[in-house]
């Protein structure tokens, strides 16, 4: 690699069609006139569709997210006490949130699974097959995804109602007969097990059976969710604040961005305006998170290669941000500031100017690294090249975050649909092409850059006012919240009662969209290279379990 | 002239011929145990047979009838012969008492023993005649009898079609092997009296040297069809493959070295072999040995391996050959002496240890019914003993010390380093590169072996088979007895070079005892072999300490070099190993001791926390030795199709299936095209066949003419 | 590539002198609510009824917190009646059951071999546990290392409230230690489940799987937390003494 390419500046609206939501609108219900109509309630949608026929589903999805460029955000299915709901959530760039609403009866069992022109729903479907029971037709894989078939029976299904999250421990077992679902059949093949006690270091909880003939991965299979805590089951009928302690803390390397989506999905509900102030320090926190985490995750890729100096330099940056968060925030990861109705403190202005002190040292050192990793040869040899994601493979996984950016899969939350603060500020969003991790490392750096860029133009434009405004409990609806969270679009979707408690919280993370592409960079390199795709895919196994 | 020793000779043939009768008339049940006691029998009298000359030095003869034509048929166990024949004797004797132990432990009842048992001793008999027939005539023709029941053996109790190719294509390579010696011996005896061995070598010595050299190239690409030489060893992997398991010991231990034996004997003995034929040689011996390893360690089916590894063995053997020749043609004597006993020492370590890994192989395969090492696994708990002296095979074929693979690899790397004293500069490029390659082929062999021990014994079951013998069999006395002797071979040389040394003298000139086993801790300053300045310096530094006490030849291994480094290496392998000994004994003691008060306890294998090791997640074996085919891609050139299956779209793929087809090197260079060659001849020479009658008349007709007209003089 | 090596030189020295001295800087504990006294009823009720957690009790005039419940979440100190809070971090303490009896002994006082695991973790309590190994806190220079094998380690290290697809790895990795063994339980939910509680798929805490030797409470505490357990682990630091809700009640 030659020159250091800088990244590619991308305008405000790539990535869909320059339609409104009116032209969509028209152009929906021209050509599904059958089989959708407008549903009155908004459910906290921009557009918000009632299919009619189920055997539609397919082709509507594939008629937004292929035609009209819309990824998809998530499927949120929902237990009421007549009916199975299926919400199919789209964004549509530069625009709003769409949504394509199933209503079943609750003796149905089966729905028409998308998966075979909406590749990206994949593992959504699974979730809702493993936690709710319900069968997606011609889906290939469903079945020993969140409980693990070797241990659970079949058949529990606890996200249902009649399922209660505080049963005595369930009965355990391990299945004598269970065999993996094996693809290679070389004669010398063997799928070499790595995790979930990951010998590699010090690393979360997760599984891959690497088949292989001896060299390379031929194929990674990634078995999660073990470390899931079932945070959506333990949530309902919980008040706003105990799921707002829930969403934060489920995966709090990016808590603040959680807590936020959380909170803007119960300000949506309640129709409470926050305060400008709260909004800019939001975006502040939000960046700061950003920055520290894309700190750590260059520790990381430096760590997997062994360069101990720069992993070592890096890790400072890392702490020195960890503990400019401490003392401005009161917490090292920035955890308690969110409220519904705004930021739970103030800050003042010697605070804000000790934190750009930081971020500032942070950010210099940031460049000096880059620059020096750019000259270091037997580092980017490990790098280049490897765990390439191609820019179709990412459109059509639903590539999020700086994973989908460095694969040319350019969607970013702050600008596609600029929420607290983002739409009055000027930054750019780095894009790559090349999809391997040199481009994922590239990506991270230009990131962390804005952050900083960010967070001083933020602090620029505060104005003195308050920083909360009372958010109050007991107003039933529901509404989805979202965040560009350091690893990509997090969505929170919540439906409060009337006695203001939590019926339903769904968290749609950008580890757990991403996860499903990870095999594609995993394989075909050899094993040598499978920590360093490993951290510089850089996600969060908890973040994807909850 | 018959002398008392003779006596051996006519009893040797008097038990094959009793064993071949006892075993027609005892039929199937019975025949294992006439195996089993004749062939012991007539094993010692093979030992017995070749131990006087090996000990006296004393050659001797019996001579037969004279034939019209062919002249005096004589018997002559000399220096060359005894020392294969005393190599066949020891495996004919664990040989014979392994068929009947495996075939009992087998619990085989309706084996065809009796037809094994006739051709068993045929073999023996027709093998002893190659080894001592002193002309000719009856050389060649038991020469034809081995290759004849070697086919028969391989085929008498065959299932499946390609074993029944297997033995076809190598009867039909003996046959041309034949051939060419055949055609060799007669060049060599164009100007011969008759044609004995002694009339044959002198006339040999009055031919020009592009007969010489005729009869090089045809004897020795002739005896390397039998060898397993490159470019004609493609029949042995096959053949290895196919035969039957109680015949296979035989096929590795015994008449792989008839092939070294006409090597030595057309080109040490009859004639002196040039100086450009050892190059080539060395240079066959070397690309033989890695194309042998090279198969050998990507294998994963444990009869193939070994044959690929026979042939490796079969390369580095005749590489120390080829130096043989080439230090004569310089009339460094030394080296000479120093290559032809490392060869032939080579030879004696390959024939025990193979036979002893062949024979534990058929254990394997009859305790699980499997050969494929991807299916194999956790044997060393099922059979325990099998498992120790497969390991034993294992080390000593991987040249490890004490086993007596090390001393006979060690001493040909020396001898490819010897190359030094020699004067030519581009004649020591060619022994670099070969010594290169011979290490090479040395480091790759370890892999093999590793392979081979590791995922049949070691780690959990990977194949869904019952264990089918019981934990004691695999451990009777014929292999223990091999294993034991590849100790003794490895700890004991200087006993072992001393014999070989009546094989070396004669034909190389020196003494390989005077030049590598001192009598070290005897050794006063006056005493003349040692120079007196380097028996100071090692006596100063306490390296003498055991004199008087430790045995006066010393066990001292010891290679000396030119006037300015006296000693190139000095080292003893029997004291190493009772120091190892020592040691491993002290370290137990003391570990049992501190550890007395401590509980050792027995968990479960820890694989990263998932509830079970399944079978197909431990590694196999090819996967194993992947990284050897992917570096060495250039030489399989394999070609790999992939199938897919998937539903729905890229994203789900539901199978992939890999087929792997390589076709063998030598295939590819040499067989591919000979055959596409001798195809294309025959289609253009098919054209004349039109079957019209005039065509034919025709024929006739323009021969007749061709005929007058060459013969108009006359 | 040699300018590493003085690239690393020029940034000199950043360990901290702990345990040889305190550590000061801004930034390194979060701190905790400590035990406080309050001038009324009402407003000790007010402080111990702001934690959602029910880590502060009131009595009396006084409230007492419990720190293995404290989730940091800083609502007692924005209350109408603020918690004193301290910025210590040396906060690890004994569970009221303790695996074994005694700490690790002697031999391992200068070479810890550590296990950690991460049973259903949230990532702040893992990624504290790697800091340890960065220039600040560096570990190394106290003989404390982190092995990939269970097979090898002293000391268990377990992070999160134990969620039920990690139960069986946890018990098999503690299973596979050598018998001289500890556990220690890194973070609130690793005592006591934390926010996630007692549910069908989260064990409430380690020690509903496993022994606990040694509890470190915090979401997360902070690296010189972790480190204080560790040398705690070996002898090498005492507990500190805490006033426990059952002690100071009358």
């Amino acid at each position: 690699m030659g020159a250091h390419s800088s990244p590619i500046h991308e305008s405000e609206n790539r990535g869909g069609d320059k339609t409104s939501l009116a032209d969509l609108a028209a152009a929906l219900q021209g050509r599904f006139v059958d089989d959708i109509s407008p549903n009155p309630v908004k459910d906290g949608f921009a557009l918000s569709y009632l299919l009619m026929q189920p055997s539609s589903l397919p082709t509507v999805c594939s008629f937004l997210f292929w035609d009209r460029g819309c990824p998809l955000g998530g499927i949120i299915a929902e237990e009421q006490s007549d009916q199975w709901q299926l919400h199919y959530v789209f964004l549509l760039p530069a625009s709003g949130w769409i949504e394509i609403l199933l209503s079943l009866p609750l003796s149905a069992t089966t729905v028409p699974s998308v998966v075979a022109e909406v590749h990206a729903a994949d593992w959504h479907e699974r979730e809702i097959e493993d936690l709710f029971g319900i069968q997606f037709e011609k889906h290939p894989r469903l079945g020993d995804f969140v409980l693990h078939d070797q241990i659970w029976h079949e058949g529990i299904d606890p996200m249902r109602k009649s399922f209660s999250a505080d049963q005595p421990q369930l009965e355990r077992r391990v299945d004598p007969d269970w065999q993996p679902t094996l693809v290679v059949s070389d004669p010398g093949s063997f799928a070499m097990p790595v995790g979930p006690v990951y010998e590699g270091g010090i690393g979360e909880s997760l599984h891959f059976l690497l088949e292989t003939v001896g060299e390379d991965v031929v194929r990674a299979i990634p078995r999660l969710f073990y470390n899931y805590r079932a945070v959506e089951k333990i949530a309902e009928g919980k008040t706003v604040t105990e799921v707002l302690l829930l969403a934060e803390r489920f995966s709090a390397t990016s808590a603040f961005a959680h807590s936020l989506a959380f909170c803007q999905a119960v300000e949506d509900v309640c129709s409470v305006e926050v305060p400008e102030r709260a909004r800019l320090l939001r975006v502040v926190l939000c960046e700061l998170e950003r920055q520290r985490h894309h700190a750590g995750a260059i520790a990381a890729i430096c760590t997997s290669t062994a360069l101990a100096v720069p992993a070592a330099h890096a890790a400072i940056i890392e702490e020195e941000l960890l503990r400019a968060s401490c003392v401005f925030a009161g917490h090292r990861y920035l955890f308690g500031l969110n409220r519904p109705g705004g930021l739970s403190r103030d800050f003042d202005v010697s605070d804000c100017e000790s934190l750009l002190l930081a971020v500032d040292n942070a950010e210099k050192q940031l460049r000096i690294l880059d620059r020096r990793l750019h000259f270091s040869s037997s580092f980017l040899d490990r790098l280049e090249d490897v765990g390439v994601v191609t820019g179709e493979n990412a459109r059509d996984l639903n590539l999020v975050g700086p994973i989908g950016r460095a694969s040319g899969q350019y969607c970013d939350l702050r600008k596609a649909c600029p929420y607290t603060g983002y739409e009055q500020l000027a930054f750019e969003v780095p894009c790559e092409t090349e999809g391997d991790g040199y481009a994922r490392l590239r990506v991270l750096f230009a990131e962390a850059t804005q952050s900083a860029k960010l967070m001083h133009e933020a602090i620029g434009a505060l104005e003195t006012g308050p920083v909360r405004v009372p958010c109050e409990e007991g107003c039933p609806g529901a509404a989805l919240g979202w965040t560009e969270a350091p690893r990509g679009a997090a969505l929170h979707w919540v439906r409060l009662d009337e006695k203001g408690l939590v019926e339903r919280y769904r968290a749609m993370t950008p580890s757990f969209n991403n996860w499903l592409g990870f095999h594609v960079a995993a394989e075909n390199f050899a094993f040598q290279d499978f920590p360093i795709i490993l951290a510089t895919w850089g996600l969060s196994a908890t973040e994807c379990d909850r | 002239m018959a002398s008392l020793s003779g006596i051996w000779l006519v009893l040797i043939f008097a038990t094959c011929a009793a064993g071949i009768l006892l075993s027609a008339l005892f039929g199937r049940r019975r025949a294992p145990l006439v195996v089993a006691i004749v062939g012991v029998l007539a094993s010692v009298f093979i030992v017995l047979a070749s131990a006087t000359v090996l000990i006296n030095g004393q050659s001797y003869s019996v001579s037969l009838w004279m034939l019209d034509g062919f002249g005096q048929f004589t018997l002559r166990v000399d220096a060359l012969s005894s020392v294969f024949l005393a190599v066949a004797g020891i495996v004919y004797f664990s040989i014979s008492l392994f068929v009947r132990n495996f075939l009992k432990d087998r619990r085989a009842v309706d084996y065809p023993a009796h037809r094994f048992g006739i051709l068993y001793f045929a073999l023996m008999a027709s093998v002893v005649l190659i080894l001592v027939a002193s002309d000719a005539p009856l050389f060649l023709i038991s020469w034809e009898c081995m290759s004849i029941l070697c086919f028969l053996l391989i085929n008498y109790d065959v299932q499946e079609q390609s074993d029944k190719m297997a033995g076809y294509i190598m009867l039909a390579m003996s046959e041309a092997g034949f051939l060419a010696v055949v055609i060799a011996f007669l060049i060599l005896g164009r100007n011969a009296a008759d044609l004995s061995f002694a009339a044959l070598a002198a006339s040999a010595g009055t031919l020009s040297p592009g007969a010489l050299w005729g009869a090089f190239l045809l004897g020795f690409f002739g005896f390397g069809v039998k060898a397993g030489l490159v470019p004609v060893n493609f029949w042995l992997p096959r053949s290895y493959t196919a035969a039957p398991p109680v015949f296979i010991p035989v096929f590795a231990g015994i008449t792989l070295n008839l092939g070294f034996y006409g090597i030595l004997r057309l080109n040490g003995d009859l004639m002196h072999a040039s100086y450009g034929a050892g190059v080539l040689a060395l240079i066959v011996g070397s690309i033989t040995a890695i194309v042998g390893i090279l198969y050998a360690t990507t294998d994963s089916d444990m009869k193939t391996m070994l044959a690929h590894s026979s042939i490796e063995n079969a390369g580095i053997i005749v590489a120390g050959l080829g130096a043989f020749f080439i230090f004569r043609a310089w009339g460094e004597w030394v080296g000479a002496a120093l290559a032809l006993a490392a060869a032939l020492y080579h030879m004696v370590n390959h024939s025990i240890y193979k036979t002893l890994l062949f024979q534990g192989t058929a254990y394997v395969e009859a305790a699980t019914g499997t050969r494929d090492m991807n299916r194999l696994g956790g044997l060393s708990h099922l059979l325990p003993g099998l498992s120790a002296i497969f390991l034993v095979g294992c080390l000593a074929i991987s040249a490890v010390p004490p086993f007596n693979g090390f001393v006979s690899e060690w001493m040909t790397l020396q001898v490819m380093l010897r190359s030094a004293v020699l004067p030519s500069t581009s004649i020591k490029i060619v022994f670099a590169l070969c010594g290169a390659i011979l290490a090479l082929t040395a480091a790759l062999a370890v892999t093999c072996f590793v392979k081979a021990y590791a995922m049949n014994f070691l780690g959990i079951r990977r194949g869904a088979w019952e264990p089918q013998l019981q934990a004691r069999a695999g451990t009777r006395f014929p292999l223990v007895f091999l294993a034991v002797i590849c100790l003794l071979l490895g700890i004991l040389p200087t006993y072992i070079l001393p014999v070989l040394n009546r094989t070396v003298e004669p034909l190389a000139g020196a003494s390989i005892t005077t030049a590598v086993v001192q009598p070290f801790f005897t050794a006063t300053p006056d005493n003349g072999q040692l120079p007196p300045a380097f028996l100071h310096e090692f006596h100063n530094i306490g390296a003498q300490s055991g004199r008087g006490l430790l045995p006066g030849r010393g066990l001292v291994v010891m290679l000396r070099g030119l006037e300015a480094n006296p000693v190139i290496f000095a080292g003893s392998p029997f004291y190493s190993f009772v120091a190892l000994v020592i040691l491993v004994v002290l370290a137990w003691f003391v570990v049992t001791r501190l550890t007395r008060r401590r509980a050792v306890a027995r968990r479960p294998l820890w694989a990263g926390g998932i509830p079970r090791l399944l079978p197909q997640m431990s590694y196999t074996a090819t996967g194993f030795s992947n990284p050897v085919r992917v570096i060495f891609q250039a030489i399989f050139q394999p070609n790999i199709t992939e199938d897919t299956r998937q539903t729905v779209a890229v994203h789900f793929r539901t199978a992939i299936h890999r087929q792997r087809e390589e076709t063998h090197i030598v295939d590819r260079i040499f067989l591919e095209p000979v055959g596409a060659a001798v195809r294309s001849v025959a289609n253009f020479l098919a054209g004349m066949h039109h079957g019209r009658l005039n065509a034919y008349v025709t024929y006739v007709l323009a021969f007749l003419l061709l005929i007058l007209f060459l013969y108009r003089g006359t | 590539m040699s300018f590493w090596f003085w690239h690393g030189l020029r940034y000199g020295i950043r360990s901290t002198r702990y345990p040889a001295a305190m550590e000061s800087a801004p930034g390194v504990s979060p701190g905790r609510p400590i035990n406080t006294d309050f001038s009324s009823l009402e407003e000790a009720q007010l402080a111990a009824a702001s934690c959602p957690v029910g880590a502060i009790i009131a009595h009396g005039h006084s409230t007492f917190v419990d720190p293995g419940k404290c989730i940091h979440c800083q609502r007692c100190q924005l209350s109408a009646s603020p918690m004193h809070w301290d910025s210590g971090y040396e906060w690890t303490r004994r569970p009221a059951k303790p695996g074994e009896a005694e700490m690790l002994p002697a031999p391992f006082a200068k070479s810890l071999h550590i296990m950690v695991v991460d049973a259903g973790d949230c990532g702040a309590c893992l990624h504290e546990v790697k800091q340890l190994n960065n220039p600040f806190y560096n570990m190394h220079r106290l003989g404390f290392f982190f092995t990939a094998t269970p097979r090898a380690a002293d000391l268990l290290l377990v992070v999160g409230p134990v969620s039920e697809n990690m139960r069986g790895p946890l018990l098999k990795t503690w299973e596979a230690m050598p018998t001289t063994r500890r556990v220690m339980a890194v973070g609130s939910c690793a005592i006591n489940g934390g926010v996630f509680g007692k549910s069908f798929m989260c064990a409430g805490g380690v020690s509903s799987v496993l022994p606990v030797d040694l509890e470190v409470p915090g979401n997360p505490p902070p690296p010189l937390a972790v480190l204080h357990g560790l040398l705690v682990a070996t002898r090498r630091q005492p507990l500190k003494k805490v006033e426990s809700i059952t002690e100071g009640r009358p």
